[in-house]
């Protein structure tokens, strides 16, 4: 049994996207695929907002639009679009997201993604809706939908599958990687594109690289018999040696990557220095919070609090018995967050998009959390790129003349803002 | 049921978030699962807000719809004790309106001091601006009082609001102006107004709502119930805002002679002109200048909303002298207005009335106007077709929240926009000289040009650069490049270098495509012929 760490669990009023954001990153990473979302304006308005989504050439993502004479019905046709897309794009692979909107109509989802498949074109339901999902979590969805399409190894078959999307570069790295230190590669999931999904069996060994995936971790253990590496996640030293030593473990392979681990700290060395002794404050909502707040607390910071979205006792073992005795909280509150936030004073806060640059108008150093999922932080070769992104912040608001503390300089910017001034501490 | 790639228009709970989050001490709470809480990014990022926006989205899970939880009443609860607003308007999401709660019944149920109006929009009706329309109206007619009017003449400008365009920028030339004639300004809402603010509303002399989308229905309202003239045109351009001055003089000497009110005289125009004593706007001058002939050859397409669309247009046609290719606009409801506002600009085949995206990309594909005047999609496509493009309308994106001063409306707006219209477009002289004779002196490979032509060179080579990479990656092309004999290569020079790069790119993916090892000058001048390199 893993062990009782205890966080808190509070009632999720806090700031964040739902789980449609993935969309941005999926489609680009599967790029044999078409994402296509059953929902409203909203739902497309969130995309285009949120991410940054443009339209480039030929997205290879639509929303099929739910207008208001679409919601009597309780199964909505959608196979003119389906038809439409398959014209247009010819993807392998459609996955049909849902949304909040068919979802409260009750659409039966898994019944309309399989009445639209065909063997040439499987449409594949993949929940995602902001009443359940948050941010990456429907990449989990995702990956499920998948699995039934990953060819089934047999026993003897015994290589490692990693297990979460990172960019073609990252994955060359993790694959070269596990070619020194003997480890055989069955592939990627998700793989770039659709045919090339990785054989998964009894004898596979599962390297979760993203810590938003406790989903299709589990059901690759019920389903096909794999097993689920237990270690920390890949980043930072401390996470890269436990993962690569834990890895090479199940393969009977041992190794000893300290001196590797303390050359990587020695070159992250101008940035620790910095961290060490800092009072940093997760309150993001990217799903990544345990390991990252785990790799400060090993580089010497205090972590004040550590937020996230949500804490799987299983899948998270490793990272939360190494935050034992950091603040742990599932479903924050965000109030309760600012509050916090003003009687600790910490040096920094991951927030999110919507928050940054308010907390930044409090005198506070904050960084978006989001940035970390779109950077190449994982693994020996993205040691840098992570320490870095935590000191960026801190070291250019360093540099910054202490104007901006006085609210002349934020007079009339905002309408809402009582008498044109924002007040420094109300929070 | 149809395939969305993009939208025009935010949603109605955008719109609702604009308008509360224009005025003060009010709140608005989004009864909605989270994702709908996004629309708080908008407002953070693309105004950099150095606050929490006025809004909180009372999160609606799966849960709670499984359990029949309701949390409106204790987030309603949460936002008095923590802000204390005097009013909250409340607003069901495109989900949880189909659940047909009495949202009523539940926020009264929190007992609140604060006002409490659940408004009620239907996002599947109601867009962005229509909803910010309906509140803002419904607002003023909840709280505008009778009321005698001020002693001195003074004016309310209705319309400007959060995320408006250039919207802040609009409103200081308007002030300049105003204080330049003595007129004071009652109330402006609902940028920076309180509910209080909106009981004063009946006491101006005079409503100046300058924007179509947003303001002019209150303006109707205040003229109905309390007999307040309204200027409604949007003094976007030189002649517009002469006429406009004019009308807004005359309207408020009509009240102040009945009043025995003081009479306001008309300063000498440069009065108007930012030291005082130049003229208030370059634009008559710099029209009729020589630099400015080529520009009658040049034709623009407008697109946006309804405003900016009429004004722009009628700006490069009478003022700077450029032919219409055509306009349109996005906003439906307002089609038949800009239409009629447009008659003698275009034509009807010229008029467009989309809210799909690639229909506009396929009409500016078709016209390959020399300037295109639209929104941040425009820009996109624009950029695809290799055209130039100034944004003049909503959706922007945060490259049009720029931070020096830059209105669109007034003589100082005038300026800006001949100005952006003059940087946009390819300049006149030295365009015919270069597309003449190849390169008018600026060779970046002669080892001579000045340093700032070279970085102008070196750039476009790591266009092509990039460009070249995003093929490999791309994945669908070989990655074998093709060669150039010498010949070939001394005939890429003669082509300006300025779009050297791309015609080389160009020409290589025609080679690629074919299977061509060589470029030989034959084969670049098939290319040429095949792709008009």
């Amino acid at each position: 049994m893993p062990p009782k760490v205890q966080f808190i669990r509070e009632d999720g009023l806090y700031h964040s996207f739902c789980g449609l954001v993935s969309v941005g990153w999926l489609y680009q990473k599967i790029k044999d695929s078409f994402f296509l979302i059953l929902g409203t304006h909203t739902c497309a308005h969130l995309l285009q907002n949120t991410l940054g989504v443009m339209i480039f050439a030929r997205p290879r993502f639509a929303v099929s639009l739910l207008e208001e004479g679409d919601l009597s019905s309780s199964q909505p046709n959608i196979a003119d679009q389906i038809a439409e897309i398959k014209r247009e794009h010819n993807p392998s692979v459609i996955f049909l997201l849902s949304s909040c909107t068919p979802e409260v109509m009750k659409v039966e989802f898994e019944g309309l993604a399989h009445a639209l498949s065909t063997p040439e074109l499987p449409v594949l339901f993949v929940p995602a809706s902001g009443l359940d999902y948050t941010f990456a979590q429907s990449e989990d969805s995702v990956l499920q939908a998948l699995l039934p399409f990953c060819p089934v190894a047999p026993p003897e078959d015994k290589r490692v599958v990693f297990l979460g999307s990172v960019n073609d570069v990252v994955a060359d790295d993790f694959a070269m990687e596990a070619a020194r230190l003997g480890i055989p590669v069955a592939g990627f999931l998700p793989a770039p594109h659709f045919s090339d999904l990785p054989p998964i069996g009894p004898g596979t060994i599962i390297a979760p690289l993203q810590p938003f995936l406790p989903k299709v971790a589990s059901q690759l253990k019920n389903e096909r018999d794999a097993t689920v590496l237990s270690s920390l996640f890949p980043f930072g030293p401390d996470g890269c040696r436990a993962f690569w030593e834990d890895l090479a473990a199940e393969f009977d392979i041992k190794v000893d990557l300290s001196e590797r681990e303390a050359a990587a700290w020695e070159r992250i060395k101008d940035h620790t220095d910095l961290l060490r002794g800092k009072k940093v404050f997760f309150a993001s909502d990217i799903l990544m919070e345990l390991p990252l707040a785990r790799f400060l607390r090993a580089a010497g910071a205090e972590i004040i609090e550590c937020s996230t979205p949500a804490i799987n006792r299983r899948f998270h073992a490793r990272e939360l018995a190494a935050l034992d005795g950091v603040r742990l909280v599932e479903q924050a509150n965000f109030d309760r967050q600012l509050r916090d936030i003003a009687t600790y004073q910490p040096d920094l806060i991951i927030s999110n998009m919507i928050t940054t640059n308010p907390l930044v108008g409090r005198g506070l150093v904050a960084k978006w959390g989001t940035e970390f999922a779109f950077m190449p932080i994982h693994g020996w070769s993205g040691v840098n790129v992570l320490a870095s992104t935590f000191t960026k912040a801190m070291r250019r608001h360093a540099l910054l003349d202490p104007l901006s503390l006085d609210p002349v300089w934020t007079t009339g910017l905002m309408p809402s803002a009582p008498g044109d001034v924002i007040p420094l501490q109300e929070l | 049921m149809r395939l969305a790639y993009w939208m025009y228009e935010g949603t109605a709970h955008h719109g609702v978030g604009r308008v509360m989050n224009s005025m003060r001490n009010v709140h608005a709470v989004f009864h909605a699962p989270q994702g709908d809480d996004y629309v708080n990014t908008i407002f953070t990022m693309l105004e950099r807000t150095p606050s929490f926006p006025s809004m909180t989205t009372s999160v609606v899970s799966g849960t709670d719809l499984a359990r029949g939880t309701i949390r409106l009443p204790e987030t309603l609860r949460q936002v008095e004790e923590k802000l204390h607003p005097e009013l909250i308007v409340v607003i069901a999401s495109c989900s949880t309106i189909l659940l047909q709660e009495n949202l009523e019944v539940a926020a009264a149920s929190a007992h609140l001091d604060a006002d409490v109006l659940v408004y009620d929009a239907n996002p599947y009706r109601m867009q962005e601006n229509g909803a910010a329309e309906g509140l803002f109206s419904e607002l003023v007619r909840r709280y505008a009082a009778p009321q005698p009017l001020t002693e001195q003449p003074s004016v309310n400008i209705l319309g400007p609001a959060s995320l408006g365009f250039h919207v802040r920028h609009d409103l200081t030339s308007l002030r300049r102006m105003l204080n330049t004639l003595g007129v004071r300004v009652n109330v402006v809402a609902p940028w920076g107004a309180t509910v209080d603010d909106l009981r004063r509303l009946p006491a101006a002399w005079l409503n100046i709502a300058p924007y179509r989308e947003l303001g002019a229905r209150a303006a109707d309202y205040l003229e109905e119930q309390f007999g307040t003239p309204a200027l409604r045109e949007a003094p976007l351009g030189v002649q517009p805002t002469l006429r406009w001055l004019n009308a807004l003089v005359d309207t408020l000497n009509e009240i102040g002679v009945r009043r025995n009110g003081p009479v306001i005289r008309m300063p000498h125009l440069t009065a108007f002109s930012l030291d005082g004593m130049s003229a208030p706007s370059s634009v008559p001058w710099f029209a009729r200048t020589a630099d400015m002939e080529s520009y009658a050859g040049k034709s623009a397409f407008i697109f946006g909303d309804a405003t900016h669309t009429v004004g722009m247009t009628k700006f490069l046609r009478d003022e700077l002298g450029m032919p219409i290719a055509g306009a349109g606009t996005y906003l439906l409801k307002e089609a038949n207005w800009v239409r009629e506002q447009l008659k003698g600009y275009v034509s009807d085949d010229q008029f467009l009335s989309t809210d799909e995206f690639q229909v506009t990309a396929a009409r500016i594909a078709e016209l390959t106007p020399e300037l295109i005047c639209g929104t941040q999609m425009e820009r996109h496509t624009a950029r695809k077709y290799d055209l130039n493009c100034m944004v003049i309308a909503p959706p922007t994106h945060i490259e049009n929240h720029l931070l020096s001063y830059r209105p669109f409306l007034g003589f100082d707006g005038a300026d800006t926009i001949a100005d952006e219209v003059y940087t946009t477009c390819t300049l006149g002289m030295e365009k015919h000289l270069i597309d003449l004779f190849g390169d008018a002196g600026l060779e970046h490979d002669d080892g001579l040009a000045p340093t700032a032509d070279r970085q102008i060179a070196v750039a476009a080579d790591a266009e092509v650069a990039v460009s070249v990479a995003e093929a490999v990656v791309d994945g669908q092309s070989s990655t074998v490049d093709p060669t150039w004999s010498q010949e070939a290569e001394s005939m890429l020079k003669k082509v300006p270098f300025f779009v050297r790069g791309k015609a080389k790119g160009n020409v290589e993916k025609y080679a690629r495509d074919h299977g061509i090892a060589l470029i030989t000058a034959d084969v670049l001048l098939t290319a040429k012929e095949n792709i008009g390199a």
